[in-house]
């Protein structure tokens, strides 16, 4: 049975309808990360897990126990969860030890075994002997691991993070990544995160949901949702795409031709039980397109370079196919000049045709 | 996106809720009833025969006059002053910025004091001089006139149009003059056609400020102007209440008028300063431009001091004086030095030494008290979502633009009878002050609690920690700081109240400032001035006290300012 179950989670702010029937399952030891745009309904949903805010509908259970529902609502302090803030939230009039040491001493622990758990988990996020410092004394790296060991030494079944990376510049925030990483994969806390950054959500998670508009999109692992997206949304939030605007030709088991301009290309069909629209909208990753001739099935196409932009790893290219643009992403190892005659090949699984937005 | 919720705290919460409405909306609600005639009569027509009454239409025509007199005043001093300190190289700036904050944080009835010995018709210092030096038989002055009625008071409201001024004159961008530079505008030109109607709206917004303040000033209305029969609402008010039988009808109908009164002026000077907008008044990083003066620097620095020193120096110093000597008409000489008076004043004189207990249990209690309401209260407003939320706020407020004599009158019709008789006894005055000086608790407390994140609350929820627990380990240690500048706040306005409880106390519940003003009616100056130099010296400690703490913990001091 899933750890955590969410079931038609309904909340508003107002007249803001934030969050709208959200359903969600995660299995115990899952790193799950909460993904969109700022607004999203995501935040929302943590803090409905964390108990501080109550549902107008639906209900959350974890284990079996009923947590919150609009009738009743379990206080954040007896959930037995940790979360780690977006601004860390370290009180700024205790020392690093009295922070990490403050839901032992109210679990009312012994003196040794607060010293000696608080030690523990100072030296598993790297910070053994700062005990003393006062939070003002700390970088923002720093300040993140006393954040994470706080709510790591109450040893909680379940751990919120709230876009915890977001204030850290790049290099410090991809190591921090790592460390998490690990960290949830050592202790075997069940980790909910919740991020803007699709990267940072692809690197570390188990699966992913991805919010917009109060609405979940699509809940699956990462691959799945960079390559079957089941939106144009989705599609567009996790990196870039091609969006070709077409018409179904033909449909044949899961399978379609489209007509995208002058062309006609082969893909993967909108979901079953989708709409039978004939408007559809292909998308395609600007890395999934070969240059020149491959074996294998695929939509072959002839073009001509508009423009190339040299980005150190790969060349991003503007290809002319018949009065349309598409962007194409290649080995910088394989260079084409502007002007030139290219052939394409597009694999059939990467061209995804889904229902054009009205 | 909060709105942690409260399980358990509602109890505290709602204690919180009713005490206000107690403390502030009861006693209105009955200000209200009265005005309209109750508990003996109903109707306007009660409201209308009160006024048609020459008693009480001649303290409202004083009490406008005084409003005007004392707002043109306000920007005659306090401009000149506050550019003089914000925008020019003249020497002494910074001891002329702090002797106007003296003047301001000196209990204006003390100023009044102190010109009664300056300015007294006959044996006042000022006169004295005047009289030798001019070969004069008799005056010039003569204190308790209107004309030194609105000097008196003008001295002391000045403050506000300094402040105000001050503060808009040091966030007007210097880039805003320097086009005008640019362009071929002279000094005195940008000046006058710049960078002073960039600040009209707060000049304008001081003015009314000092004349709404000025209309609720009991202490010098009573001292200078009961003397010459001079009336002001406030002063026809206390009259009304100590004629036998008193009259409430009238006392309620004419507070109504003070507070319509005061409340047109500050809605007004809400307006005025709202139009501030267009000075850019981001805050910080702001340059200005400081101008270099040739010798008129001289000319402008013997004007603030003269100011300074009739606002400030000279009312302390003549105070300070009179209570070591032996007569305050003669020198302080040695031969002259005594202190017999704080003697008197702090250890033999019955009402005076009561006066200072009952000051400092009532400023001290009202202090702790309206500390934990306004905390409660802004918890409220920031932290939950609790219906009404908005309502109680303006409530906890709204003391702000009341008269004390208001609040007094309302106070006493409500807890004169049942359910809830407090009159006769300390508590009433304790009431007073907490509903008087609540909003400067809640404002402060606001303040401080906008500096706390929720999000270190809800660290401690997640953590384990209940309601009460994250208030007591979490909230109230990081808020302390804000919460010692808020019982500062209201510590000191408590310690020298006067307007308020003058209509409210009784015998043996009598504070400083009353012992004040009996000693001073039965003429006995001296010890009048050895209990007003302590109330100084309280006052001045506690105040620089606050400096220090806002200053070292960044704590915020809202800057909107009582009626006192």
């Amino acid at each position: 049975m899933p750890h955590i179950v969410i079931e038609h989670l309904n909340k508003s702010f107002g007249r803001q309808h934030v969050l709208q029937d959200v359903s969600l399952e995660i299995e115990e030891k899952e790193f799950v990360t909460l993904l969109g745009p700022s607004g999203c309904g995501k935040t929302t949903t943590l803090r409905l897990l964390a108990g501080f805010l109550v549902p107008d509908g639906g209900e959350i259970r974890v284990g079996g126990q009923l947590f919150s529902s609009p009738q009743t609502t379990m206080a954040p302090e007896r959930r037995r969860m940790g979360m780690v803030f977006q601004n860390y939230a370290i009180w700024p009039h205790m020392s690093v030890f009295d922070n990490v040491a403050f839901g032992l001493k109210l679990a009312r622990f012994g003196r040794a075994e607060i010293g000696e758990r608080v030690a523990r988990v100072l030296a598993a996020v790297g910070l053994e002997g700062l005990e003393g410092r006062h939070p003002a004394q700390l970088s923002g790296g720093q300040q993140q691991r006393v954040a994470l060991a706080r709510s790591l030494v109450v040893e909680p079944s379940i751990l919120l993070l709230d876009e915890p990376l977001s204030n850290l510049d790049a290099k410090l925030r991809e190591r921090m990544r790592g460390e998490l990483k690990s960290l949830q994969r050592r202790t075997g806390i069940t980790f909910v995160y919740v991020t803007h950054d699709q990267a940072e959500a692809m690197a570390l998670s188990d699966r992913i949901a991805v919010f917009h508009q109060g609405v979940l999109q699509q809940y699956g692992r990462p691959r799945d949702i960079y390559e079957r997206p089941a939106n144009l949304f989705v599609a567009d939030f996790m990196g870039i795409v091609n969006r070709l605007p077409g018409e179904i030709v033909e449909r044949r088991d899961g399978h379609v031709r489209v007509r995208v301009g002058d062309h006609v290309l082969a893909a993967i069909g909108p979901a079953a039980g989708g709409s039978s629209a004939r408007e559809v909208t292909l998308a395609i990753r600007p890395e999934s397109v070969r240059l020149g001739r491959t074996d294998g099935p695929g939509n072959r196409l002839d073009g001509s370079v508009v423009e190339a932009t040299f980005l150190g790893s790969i060349v991003d290219y503007q290809i002319d196919i018949g009065g349309l643009l598409l962007r194409v992403q290649a080995d910088r190892h394989v260079v084409q000049e502007v002007g030139s005659k290219v052939q394409l090949t597009i694999p059939i699984e990467e061209c995804v045709a889904m229902p054009t937005p009205p | 996106m909060r709105g942690s919720f409260v399980h358990g705290g509602g109890l505290v919460l709602g204690v919180a809720v009713l005490a206000l409405l107690v403390l502030v909306g009861y006693p209105l609600l009955w200000l209200l009833l009265g005005a309209l005639g109750l508990p003996n009569e109903v109707g306007l027509d009660h409201f209308v025969r009160v006024y048609a009454r020459t008693q009480n239409f001649e303290p409202l025509k004083n009490t406008l006059i005084l409003a005007l007199g004392t707002g043109l005043l306000s920007v005659v001093l306090g401009v000149p002053l506050a550019w003089t300190a914000a925008r020019s190289n003249v020497p002494l700036r910074r001891s002329i910025h702090a002797l106007v904050a003296l003047s301001y944080i000196t209990p204006p009835y003390l100023t009044a004091l102190a010109y009664i010995i300056l300015l007294g018709p006959d044996a006042g210092h000022f006169n004295r001089v005047l009289r030798w030096l001019l070969g004069l038989e008799a005056g010039p002055f003569n204190v308790f006139s209107m004309g030194g009625i609105i000097f008196v008071i003008g001295i002391h409201v000045f403050a506000f149009t300094y402040f105000l001024t001050y503060t808009a004159l040091q966030s007007v961008d210097a880039a805003l003059e320097e086009s005008a530079q640019v362009l071929g505008a002279g000094r005195w030109t940008v000046t006058r056609r710049i960078t002073l109607p960039l600040v009209a709206p707060a000049i304008t917004g001081g003015a009314l400020l000092s004349a709404v303040d000025s209309m609720a000033l009991f202490g010098p209305q009573a001292f200078l102007g009961l003397p010459a029969q001079i009336v002001f609402l406030p002063t026809r008010i206390y009259g009304l209440l100590g004629s036998y039988p008193p009259r409430w009808g009238d006392a309620s109908a004419l507070s109504l008028i003070l507070v319509l009164l005061t409340v047109a002026g500050l809605v007004m000077q809400r307006g005025y300063l709202e139009r501030r907008s267009f000075v850019t008044v981001s805050g910080r990083g702001v340059r200005t431009q400081r101008m270099q003066l040739g010798p008129s620097k001289w000319l402008l620095l013997a004007f603030c001091l003269l100011v300074v020193f009739l606002s400030a120096v000279a009312p302390v110093a003549v105070l300070t004086s009179a209570a070591f000597s032996k007569s305050w008409i003669a020198p302080l000489l040695p031969a002259n030095f005594t202190l017999a008076h704080f003697q008197a004043a702090l250890f033999d004189d019955q009402v005076a030494v009561r006066g200072i207990v009952n000051s400092f249990k009532l400023a001290t209690g009202a202090a702790l008290i309206t500390v934990l309401l306004g905390l409660a209260i802004a918890y409220i407003d920031l932290r939950t979502r609790m219906r009404g939320r908005r309502l109680l706020d303006y409530l906890a407020i709204l003391p702000l633009g009341l008269p004390g004599t208001v609040m007094a009158v309302g106070i006493l019709l409500a807890f004169i009878r049942p359910p809830l008789v407090l009159y006769g006894t300390i508590w009433i005055l304790l009431v007073a002050y907490v509903a008087r000086f609540v909003p400067l608790a809640v404002r402060s407390a606001n303040a401080t609690l906008r500096q706390i994140d929720p999000s270190l609350e809800e660290a401690a929820r997640i953590t384990g920690a209940s309601w009460f627990q994250t208030i007591r380990l979490v909230l109230l240690p990081i808020a302390r700081p804000g919460l010692i500048v808020a019982f500062l706040l209201v510590f000191i306005p408590a310690l020298s109240e006067l307007s308020a409880t003058i209509l409210l106390y009784t015998s043996g519940t009598e504070t400083i400032a009353v012992a004040i003003f009996r000693l001073n009616d039965l003429g006995q100056l001296e010890v009048v001035a050895a209990l007003a130099v302590f109330m100084l010296a309280v006052i001045l400690a506690v105040s620089l006290t606050l400096n220090w703490l806002a200053g070292r913990y960044g704590a915020r001091i809202p800057t909107d300012v009582p009626v006192p």
